[in-house]
């Protein structure tokens, strides 16, 4: 639900959004370090508890990880990944969740007029009020992330605890991270931290370390350091995220297609004026019996 | 088929509509009856379905016809209706093509129609050729592209009413495929609503399903020589 008095920057099926656009306010960000996650999942556990979700049901699989995917009722979910490096194996875990794109792909592929939302601060939010349940913004994510619920017939995803921080709180999912691998605060501050433990890690034998913060999508909220930064996909993230070639697609459809049954219209318009009406030259009797 | 029925007593003031009821390619009195009760019903179920379908789509398309959706109680119902409709018109286009589609075949008539000298020589109102039969070249390349259209807006619609059953990839080629196949199908039905009113005498053929002989005679003069008889070309 989108909250009153964060300024919109972006709107789902609108030209703009409803801030005034003249303040420069600062966009935060959340900080994730997979290089020291435990996989203790408190994070999971924080989230379901803070934004009152549904326990949906767990069944072994052979992994530790809680479910197989994001669900519309399990908005952060660590995932598992079991890895063959050079050195040998590598059990990587990764915090799976709405990466707050600054380019949002759902967004794009909304139809629903303000349904998703972008703060000033960076945040995607979703309004079920306005959602119609299409699942097209599912199609427009390039990180799977939005999920429909068949229980409500509406999107669901990590709002970043925007109701949290709008009141000056950190989400819940970093409050309850043992290990402090999770941080937030702005930016450039997120940024330049994982700059640093980035050095570190190359320092410290992972060469190709680096912080995923992909520029296909205009940079993410969410940025996430990775040790094995030359290999994302082995975390299960896209090495460059792109919002789907369907949504943009549609950007030029639209105004084609409307272009294109204006024109008709006019040129058919001045077609009748010029040319029709095509009539018989034979009488018209009237008709009989009429 | 040149008959004649002229029996007064056929149950309506009016007998050419009483035989368009059950009847078509005849001649009643100075009417000519062009589509019975049946080929109306099935015309009509295609068109208000598509217009139902489009009153629907539109908002869901772009915001700028978002006003369409309040006809129907906001944009959540339109997502929940549209693809009820489009199945509705799914149903009338296959009923069109078993109703239809032996008199669509293309004849060489029908290329010739086609070819870009006669049919910019169509456009200018000038003149039918004297082989036009029934449905002209134009009219039978509608035929067939509107069941190509439709072919693709179902299934493409029904990748886009369940989507999450689907795989990505081909979500978003739907997504693309019903957008573009609809702006095609729409301009052709511009186009052949047009026609219905730019030449007076046609729309009435799907109102009471008759034509006036010189309509029969100037649109379709095959056909009109088929039906009445009357050899003048």
């Amino acid at each position: 639900m989108p909250i009153q008095g964060l300024e919109i920057i972006q709107s789902s099926a609108s030209l703009r959004g409803q801030g005034t656009g003249l303040r420069v306010l600062p966009t935060v960000s959340k900080y994730i370090d997979t290089s020291t996650c435990i996989g203790c999942k408190a994070c999971e556990v924080a989230c379901q508890e803070w934004n009152d979700l549904d326990v949906a049901a767990t069944h072994q699989t052979g992994t530790y990880q809680t479910l197989p995917t994001l669900h519309a009722d399990f908005w952060n979910l660590i995932r598992f990944h079991e890895e063959e490096f050079e050195g040998g194996l590598a059990w990587l875990m990764r915090k799976d969740q709405c990466m707050h794109c600054a380019d949002p792909g759902c967004l794009a592929a909304c139809p629903a007029p303000g349904a998703i939302v972008q703060y000033a601060n960076g945040i995607v939010d979703v309004n079920p009020e306005n959602c119609i349940g299409c699942g097209l913004c599912e199609t427009g994510c390039p990180f799977d992330v939005p999920r429909f619920s068949s229980k409500t017939g509406k999107m669901a995803k990590c709002t970043l605890c925007v109701d949290r921080v709008d009141n000056g709180l950190e989400p819940a999912c970093i409050k309850a991270c043992p290990t402090g691998c999770l941080h937030f605060g702005l930016k450039e501050d997120m940024v330049e931290l994982g700059n640093s433990r980035v050095k570190q890690l190359q320092a410290t034998g992972f060469p190709n370390a680096m912080l995923y913060d992909p520029q296909g999508v205009g940079g993410t909220t969410v940025v996430t350091v990775l040790a094995h930064g030359d290999k994302p996909e082995r975390y299960g993230l896209p090495r460059d995220p792109r919002v789907a070639f369907a949504a943009r697609a549609k950007e030029w459809i639209k105004p084609f297609g409307i272009f294109a049954f204006g024109a008709t219209i006019v040129g058919l318009f001045a077609h009748f004026l010029t040319v029709g009406p095509k009539k018989p030259h034979d009488d018209n009797p009237p008709r009989a019996g009429g | 088929m040149a008959q004649a029925v002229s029996s007064p007593d056929v149950g309506h003031a009016d007998p050419a509509i009483a035989v368009a009821r059950h009847t078509e390619d005849v001649v009643v009195g100075d009417r000519i009856v062009r589509h019975s009760l049946a080929s109306r019903a099935m015309h009509w179920t295609v068109g208000t379905s598509f217009i139902l379908c489009f009153l629907t789509g539109m908002p869901i398309w772009t915001p700028i016809f978002g006003w369409m959706a309040y006809l129907f109680g906001g944009l959540q119902v339109c997502r929940w209706l549209h693809p009820f409709f489009g199945v509705l018109f799914s149903v009338g286009l296959v009923w069109m093509a078993a109703a239809w589609w032996t008199q669509m075949l293309m004849k060489a008539a029908d290329r010739k129609w086609l070819s870009p000298r006669y049919f910019v020589q169509y456009l200018r109102f000038e003149s039918t050729d004297p082989e036009t039969g029934k449905y002209n070249g134009g009219q039978k390349a509608l035929f067939w592209m509107a069941l190509l259209g439709g072919l693709a807006l179902f299934l493409s619609g029904l990748v886009l009413w369940f989507p999450t059953v689907f795989p990505e990839t081909l979500r978003q080629i739907s997504w693309i495929l019903h957008d573009v196949a609809f702006v095609a199908f729409f301009l052709l039905i511009i186009g052949h609503v047009y026609l219905a009113i730019a030449e007076p005498g046609t729309f009435e053929s799907q109102l009471d399903g008759t034509v006036s002989k010189p309509w029969a005679r100037l649109h379709h003069p095959r056909w009109y020589r088929e039906v009445t008889g009357d050899q003048r070309k």
